[in-house]
């Protein structure tokens, strides 16, 4: 709670940056994409940028959720991705199915998403460490294998394994819509965490996972609040898998149960600073353009020296495997802490976490 | 006038090991009360059970009137119950008032304030333990003595009626030792009652009404400090028999 200059500094340059992305918000809209095409406008005549921006705002939702368990409370849920997919399906089986209108379906995407997450918290959140790490993880496939292998009277419930086929939402610039409804969710999943960072119930999280004994003898009821914190990482991930399959418009399995979105996500929130306010969206920006650039899915791309084309897949996750051992151990509060001009990039900082971080 | 905390019978199991094994004694509000005893007596398992960290193998805790056994330990935080720990907790990612303020915000349930007024709360507490001066450090740059105050003030902004202190003393010089004791003397003054672990004679005579002497799990003797140290099973169990019988005139 000091506040000084540096924070100051900080609060100025996000303000900066929300009246930037306000503005352009407000304005976009009203040129659809097809104007910004005839004008040629580098980026926004690109179609493709706009699915990477869509899909950057979803991870953003993601890890920004999953610093909420996984940061604040210090629980590493490895499983997250199974709220997407629950929220994912929610939303495609009352459209598909119930033939309900999406933006009626879309609030239950959280809703059954956070319920799910009170239900299975309520016993996961009794491990501590490693086991509540894999616990959730076991959770994460089981329920995406649930939802591929579930039959009634030998029909698929949830389309089995060929998928779930929604009808197309038909609204004019459908790309930018979908692209604005998933920057909304990544707004309020930032704005969730700024909230909860300055409530009683924040502290308590915190609380929770400095030590969580001692939070119990002063008062906190660490079960309903790591249960409460673990649901409202749900709902926000549910809700992002609930805009995804009415944006995508084909769900299965592997589109919303993906087990790397676990790690994903992880890696996110630690590369951009856990706990913090903006540090996962910053890690999901940033991961996400690596990822999409090394995999070669960028619109600017180049070909790596000496890498052949087939063998691009693989020495693109070794490079990010490097890359994420380097941060972990050199940048252990996340590159956040080179905003605001508190900590520099030096020799001597990577020095201090290098001893920080190891024994 | 029925006492402010009351347990009868406590028991304690690990195993076949008895560590607290019929404890009963009662303790009237305002009061401050040591509990004494060699390593190993289960002065710290006590603890535990009051403050509910341990659910209980038998007997009963009564706290104004009302069973509290079987009571998760943040709802006996909540009904007044604080505690420290022997071994110090502190949230480490967070300054000195920030330690103190999560005990302000939590703790007793009629005492309770929002995030602001904890602070302010906060404040308060660090003034009488002495951490006024150091409210913006973090944790980590705090000395032992100061980490234990950090304990005790964490607790006492809880607002508790009753305080538990376990050793919190150990490892203190004696100027260190002197300091403390202002402080225990202070929260005391505030109205709180205070049930304190110490193995450290000087601290049991110089503060405490009542001294409490368990061994193996028992109570072995109970009464005013001066008369319980100079009891002579009292002796025997802290320095052994034959040092005991030596010390006979």
């Amino acid at each position: 709670m000091v506040k000084g200059d540096s924070n100051r500094r900080w609060r100025r340059i996000f303000l900066i940056l929300a009246a930037v992305i306000g503005a352009y918000a407000l304005l976009a809209p009203l040129t659809s994409l097809d104007a910004a095409q005839a004008a040629n406008i580098p980026l926004l005549a690109d179609r493709l940028w706009f699915r990477l921006a869509t899909i950057i705002a979803m991870f953003i939702v993601m890890a920004t959720a999953w610093n909420i368990i996984g940061g604040i409370t210090g629980y590493a849920a490895f499983g997250n991705v199974a709220f997407f997919g629950i929220g994912a399906y929610t939303t495609g089986m009352l459209i598909a199915k119930a033939k309900w209108p999406f933006l009626a379906a879309l609030p239950l995407a959280p809703l059954v998403a956070a319920a799910f997450a009170a239900l299975v918290g309520l016993p996961l959140l009794r491990l501590r460490g490693h086991y509540f790490a894999v616990a959730s993880l076991g959770v994460g496939v089981a329920v995406g294998e649930l939802v591929q292998n579930i039959d009634y009277h030998g029909q698929a419930v949830f389309g089995g394994a060929s998928g779930l086929f929604l009808p197309i939402y038909s609204i004019d610039n459908r790309g930018l819509f979908f692209f604005y409804l998933m920057l909304a969710a990544a707004a309020a999943a930032i704005a969730v965490t700024w909230w909860v960072l300055r409530s009683k119930f924040g502290y308590g999280l915190i609380a929770i996972r400095e030590n969580e004994e001692a939070a119990a003898v002063l008062g906190v009821n660490t079960t309903a609040y790591k249960v409460a914190a673990f649901s409202l990482a749900a709902a926000l991930t549910g809700l992002a898998g609930g805009i995804f399959s009415q944006w995508n418009v084909f769900i299965n399995q592997d589109n919303t149960f993906p087990i790397e979105y676990n790690v994903q996500m992880i890696l996110m929130a630690l590369l951009g600073g856990t706990g913090t306010v903006f540090g996962p969206a910053a890690g999901a920006v940033l991961l996400q353009l690596l990822i999409q650039f090394l995999g070669g899915t960028l619109p600017i791309s180049f070909d790596l020296p000496f890498v052949s084309e087939t063998a691009r897949p693989i020495v693109a996750q070794i490079i990010l495997g490097l890359l994420l051992v380097g941060v972990v151990i050199f940048v252990p509060r996340g590159i956040i802490d080179f905003f605001g001009g508190r900590t520099r990039l030096s020799l001597g900082y990577l020095r201090r976490s290098l001893r920080e971080t190891s024994l | 006038m029925s006492p402010q905390l009351e347990l009868r019978d406590v028991t304690k199991r690990f195993g076949g090991v008895a560590a607290v094994d019929g404890v009963s004694f009662e303790v009237d509000a305002g009061d401050i009360i040591g509990i004494i005893g060699p390593n190993g007596a289960g002065k710290t398992t006590l603890l535990n059970c009051i403050s509910g960290v341990y659910r209980l193998d038998g007997g009963d805790i009564r706290w104004e009137g009302h069973s509290i056994a079987g009571i998760p330990p943040y709802r006996i935080a909540r009904l007044g119950i604080g505690r420290t720990f022997q071994i110090v907790r502190p949230f480490g990612s967070m300054t000195v008032r920030e330690n103190a303020a999560i005990g302000a915000l939590f703790g007793r349930e009629d005492a309770r304030r929002g995030p602001k007024e904890a602070f302010e709360a906060a404040d308060g507490v660090l003034e009488l333990v002495g951490l006024a001066a150091k409210a913006a450090l973090p944790v980590s740059a705090l000395t032992i003595p100061d980490r234990k105050r950090l304990e005790v003030a964490r607790a006492v902004a809880t607002r508790p009626h009753l305080l538990l202190l376990d050793e919190v003393m150990a490892g203190l010089n004696n100027v260190e030792i002197d300091e403390a004791l202002d402080m225990v003397r202070a929260v005391h003054a505030t109205g709180v009652t205070v049930l304190l672990i110490e193995h450290v004679m000087r601290v049991i005579i110089g503060v405490c009404r009542r001294a409490v002497v368990l061994e193996g799990g028992r109570v072995l003797a109970e009464g005013e400090p001066e008369v319980v140290l100079r009891d002579e099973r009292v002796i025997q169990a802290y320095l052994g028999e034959r040092y005991a019988k030596r010390l006979k005139p």
